[in-house]
Parts: structure tokens; sequence; C-alpha cells
């Protein structure tokens, strides 16, 4: 019985304690689900029994290491990371500081201090930034720490300027989890170099554009014609006087390559295209309206700062008129010359061709002489009578008068010129017209410059022979009147042209051309201060251009 | 990737919390070096909400990542190594 009730009672005290155990398990249990986030078991959910075969503890025990492992992990990383970002801080090239809400100065890196803080103050950590970094008591209204802590927004300081260094300013919110501004990251770009180089380069570049300006202004002062390309040929800079003298405008020529725009001046430029250095060529060419220029052209390469070649400037001068007063100057020289050697010759000869015709007239007288003598005899005084017809024209050359000046109607000399070439015109079937513009009159010799239109007509006559047309056109020009005789005759050579105002040229056969009339003419229009030209192709007729100067008082009148 | 990995699955339909936490875990731990190590993948299919708080929030401190899905009448909670 007694070991039956010891048995008993070992067996109730075990249950007892097996009983304590497991309310003492699954206390702790719950105490570790909670501390997991979980809810308390329930005895409903499992049993003693179930709780203990699925080893709670045991359980927890191994999550609780995992979680352990995966904390120190973490704490790894956030070391590395800590530590990166440190170095990063420390090592970047612009200057960080972190500033907290009351605007005190929670971290900052070397490169702030460099930027920042004054010289011989040693760590600033806690200290206001508007105190160090500004020098002032309290934050200014303008400062973008102030602004982002205000709106949450980034701002940009473009310009800052401290310990004469320059740089650019950029502050950051700083926020926790909840979005919530726990102060300002603020960041440095050091841009003292940039701006030097900046300034360095605007003031280069304000000195490249004052003296490109200084230039233009130049080139476009310049009388001179100057025209000035690329290396590749294309015109990049026409001059006011280049415009001026060929009469196209700067902005239909730029662009252009420049043998098209040689070729639209009829520039005799074959040797230009081909040489890089000209000194005052003589060129002809046409100028937009069409007039013939005589144009001295010189040109030379530009180089770049390597000794390349870059370009070409072309400059001209309009040498048109001075050739022409050259040419006039040079023919009245001749003609004074040859005036005087006329007059000479003509005097010297007229004595004994007076006393051939006399002596050959009183040989005539003879009645008896017979009818071969007496025809030779005529011969002889014929030819005296020629002979003295031609030195009487030397004479006229040679004692060319001073012109007698008076307003003179151009229109109306040419109609006089034409009655007087009635006769002449009538023998062939020429049409002669006239296009007579409304010129002023001029001041001039009517006499004389009725003798130019007739020599001048004449040879037009002579010219066209048989059938064709001739024009005569009066127009103004500037200050003067200007004549033109067109012809459809055959032309006339570069050769002839040349020296067709020459005393004594002629083309004609021998004994019906003294070869003096152009030569009078070019004489009578340079005594008016005018000038005579002449312009052909042969096999395209030809023109003679006589310009002559409207007198200032005349030109008032009208 | 996944196809490559041993699937394993915990069905714990029925079961409540925590009890399913406790199960869940011990699977967790009994594969731990084979989810760590990305070799297997987890599927915990169960129709207890709370278990969708509760497994994610431990096994995220374990150091697992986690995606819960619903699926038809039940949830199915994925544990996998962290990328």
């Amino acid at each position: 019985m007694a070991g039956t009730t010891i048995k008993r009672r070992v067996a109730a005290d075990g249950e007892t304690l097996n009983r304590k155990y497991s309310v003492y398990i699954r206390e702790k249990v719950n105490q570790l689900l909670q501390v997991m986030g979980s809810s308390p078991l329930k005895p409903e959910e499992l049993d003693d029994e179930t709780l203990l075969d699925l080893d709670p503890l045991g359980i927890i025990a191994g999550s609780f290491k995992q979680v352990l492992d995966h904390l120190k992990d973490t704490n790894r990383e956030l070391t590395i990371t800590h530590e990166s970002l440190q170095a990063i801080f420390d090592a970047t090239g612009v200057g960080i500081s972190i500033i907290d809400r009351d605007f005190r100065i929670i971290k900052y890196n070397e490169k702030q201090r460099a930027l920042l803080v004054d010289d011989g103050i040693g760590d600033v950590t806690g200290k206001f930034c508007h105190e160090v970094y500004c020098n002032k008591p309290s934050p200014d209204i303008d400062c973008p720490a102030v602004d982002t802590m205000e709106t949450g927004r980034p701002v940009i300081v473009r310009e800052a300027a401290k310990k004469g260094k320059h740089f650019q300013v950029v502050t950051t919110p700083l926020k926790d989890g909840e979005g919530n501004i726990m102060g300002v990251i603020e960041v440095l770009l050091d841009i003292s170099d940039t701006k030097r180089a900046r300034d360095a380069e605007r003031e280069q570049r304000g000195f490249y554009l004052t003296e490109k300006s200084k230039l233009a202004t130049i080139l476009q002062s310049l009388s001179e014609g100057l025209i000035v390309t690329d290396k590749r040929g294309t015109i990049i800079s026409f001059n006011n006087a280049a415009e001026s003298i060929t009469g196209y405008p700067e902005a239909e020529v730029l662009g252009l390559d420049r043998e098209r725009f040689f070729d639209m001046l009829s520039l005799d430029e074959r040797a230009v295209k081909r040489q890089e250095r000209l000194v005052n060529r003589e060129c002809s060419a046409r100028s937009r309206d069409n007039r013939r220029l005589t144009l001295s052209l010189s040109s030379v390469p530009l180089q770049d700062g390597s000794g390349n070649y870059s370009g070409q400037v072309y400059s001209f001068r309009d040498i048109s008129e001075e050739k022409q007063r050259q040419e006039n100057h040079y023919r009245t020289e001749k003609l004074a010359a040859l005036g005087e050697l006329s007059a000479g010759i003509a005097h010297e000869l007229n004595t004994p061709l007076g006393s051939i015709l006399g002596y050959a007239r009183l040989l005539m007288r003879d009645r008896d002489l017979p009818p071969e003598d007496r025809e030779r005899l005529e011969i002889i005084a014929e030819q005296a009578i020629r002979g003295s017809a031609i030195i009487k024209r030397l004479l006229n050359f040679a004692r060319q008068s001073t012109p007698e000046f008076a307003d003179t109607d151009i229109n109306a000399v040419i109609a006089d010129s034409l009655k007087v070439l009635g006769e002449e015109i009538g023998k062939r079937r020429i049409s002669v017209t006239t296009e007579l513009g409304a010129v002023r009159p001029i001041r001039a010799d009517k006499r004389q410059i009725e003798q130019v239109i007739i020599n001048v007509v004449l040879n037009a006559l002579q010219a066209v022979a048989a059938e064709g047309q001739v024009l005569i056109r009066t127009s103004s020009m500037d200050h003067s009147v200007v004549i033109g005789v067109h012809d459809t005759g055959p032309g006339i050579s570069r050769d002839v042209r040349t020296r067709i105002f020459d005393p004594f040229f002629t083309t004609k056969p021998f004994g019906e051309g003294t070869g003096l009339g152009l030569s009078v003419c070019a004489g009578i229009v340079s005594a008016h201060g005018g000038a005579i030209q002449v312009e052909s192709e042969e096999g395209n007729g030809a023109s003679f251009l006589i310009t002559l100067p409207v007198h200032r008082n005349t030109e008032q009148t009208t | 990737m996944v196809g490559k990995k041993e699937l394993l699955e915990l069905n714990i339909l029925g079961q409540v919390c925590p009890a399913c936490l406790l199960v869940a875990l011990k699977e967790i731990n009994t594969h731990s070096d084979k989810l760590k190590q990305g070799r297997a993948l987890l599927t915990v299919k169960t129709d207890h909400r709370d278990a969708t708080r509760t497994i994610p929030d431990t096994a995220r401190a374990m150091g697992y990542d986690v995606e819960v899905r619903k699926v038809a009448t039940y949830y199915e909670i994925q544990v996998s190594a962290r990328k």
C-alpha cells in the first residue's frame, strides 16, 4: 500500500512538474513571439504535447541566430558605406557642409573650410554657418540655405566669392524618413579657374571684335575696291569702293565663287586665276551697267597663323578716266608735234608747188605747143593743184583754232550735220536713225562739234558701205552728254582700234584718205575737255562714243 | 534562373498564427543554407491573413527577400535570398 501510495505521489509530482515546465515554455515562447511581432499562442491552437514536439524555443533560437547574423552583415555593410561616404566627403573636389535647422554646422569637409572659413579659425563644427561662412550675425534674406530650409527646394547661386575665390553654391534639403526637413546640405563648386578662363576669353573676344570692327571700318573707308576670298575662293568681303566701282551690291556678291564673279565682270584675268600674287596689273572689265572699266588690280595671298594658305585679297582701282586722260594727253601732244611738223612741211612745199603750177600754166599759154606736151603739162598742173589741196588740209590740221565756246544744243547740231550729209546718205541704202535724249546744253564750239559729228557719221556710212544701219543716240551721264554713233558695218579689229585716232593712219586705199579726219575729231573733243572712244568687235559693227562735259553754269540752267 | 532552383513548398492552409509562424520559421531554419545561397526558393501557402504580415516581417529581419501574392482563396509567401 505504502509503495503504491509513494508511486502515486511521485507520479503526481512529476505531472505537476511537467505542467510547470510546459507553462514556462509556453510563456517564454509567447514572449519571444511578441518580440517578433506575433500574437501569443493559444492553448486551443497547440496543446502542450504538440508544442513541445514542435521545439518552439529551438525554432526561435535558430531564427534569432539568423536575425543576428543578418544584423551583423547589415552593420558591416553600413560601416563600409559610411567609410566610403566619408572618403568621398573628404576627397571630393567640392566643398560640402551639413547645416541643421538652427544654422549650426554639423559636418563639413576640408574643401569647404578652404573656400569659406577664414584662416586661423579651428574646428567650426557646432558653430553658426552665417558667422563662420558669411561673417554675419544672422542669416541673410537671400541666403540659399534659408530658402531651401523654408521651401524644401534646391537653390543654386551661380556665382559667389570669398577669400579671392569664386564658387557656385547649391543647397539641397536634408530630410528624415518622414520627409521633414532636418537641415540643408550645402555644396560649393570652385569656379575660380573657369571664371578666370571665361574672363580672359571674354577679354580676348572683346579685343578680337574691336579689332574686327576697326578692320571692317578701314576696309569700308578705303578708296580702293577690295575683295577677300576664303581658301576655297568664296567671296567673304566686298567693300564700299568695290560696290561703287563694279556697280554690284555687296549682298549680291558675298558667297559667290571668285571665278564666277570675275566672269560676271568679264574680267580679263586668266593670268590672275593662276597667280597668287599680282601688283598693279592693268585689266579690262565691265561694270554691272555694262560700262567698260580699266582696273589696276593687285592680289596677295592670305596666310593663317600656321603659314597655310587661307584666302586671297584683291584690291583694285578704277583707272578708266586716268587712262583716258593719259591717252588724250598723248594724242594731243602727238597732234601738236605733228601739227608743227605739218605746218613747216606745208610752208616749205607750198612755194615750189606754186612755182610748178605757175610755170606749167605759163608753158600751156604757148599756142604752138604739141598736143601731147599740153596733155603732160595739164597733168603736172592738176597734180600740183592736188598737192596744194593736201597741203591746205595739212595747214588746217596744223592751225586747229581755239574753240569759241557758246551754249550749244547738241541735238540741234546733230540735226544740222545730218542735213549736210543728206546727199551722202542718199547715195546708199542705209537707214540713219536718231534717238535723241533730253540732254542739257553744253558749252561748245558749234562749228567744231558739227565737224566732229559729220566726220564720225561719214566714217560710219563708209564702213556700212552699201546697205545697213547707222544709229545716232544722245544721252546724259553724270555731268556729261554722250553722243553715240553706232553702225552695223564689219567692225574694227583690235589692232586698228588702238591706232584709229593717230594722224595719217588710214585703212582707205592710197590717195583716198589723208588719215587726218578722226585725228582732228579727237583733237577737237580733247580741246572741249571731252573724250572719244571706239568700241567694236570684228563682224559686229562699231560704236563711237563722244563724251562732252556739261559746263557748270549750263547745268544750272536746266 | 528560377527554373534551376529547388522549389520548396510549405502548405499550412487551415492553420492560424502564431502556430503557422513557428511552422514557417522551422521550415526556413531547416533550409537556411540553401535559401541564403539562392539555391532554393520556399513558397508558404496560408489562408491566415495575419501570417502574411508576421512571416514576411520576421523573414526580412532574418535577411531574406519576401514576396506575398494572393492566389484564389489563399496567399503565397515566397521566401528567397536577398538580391
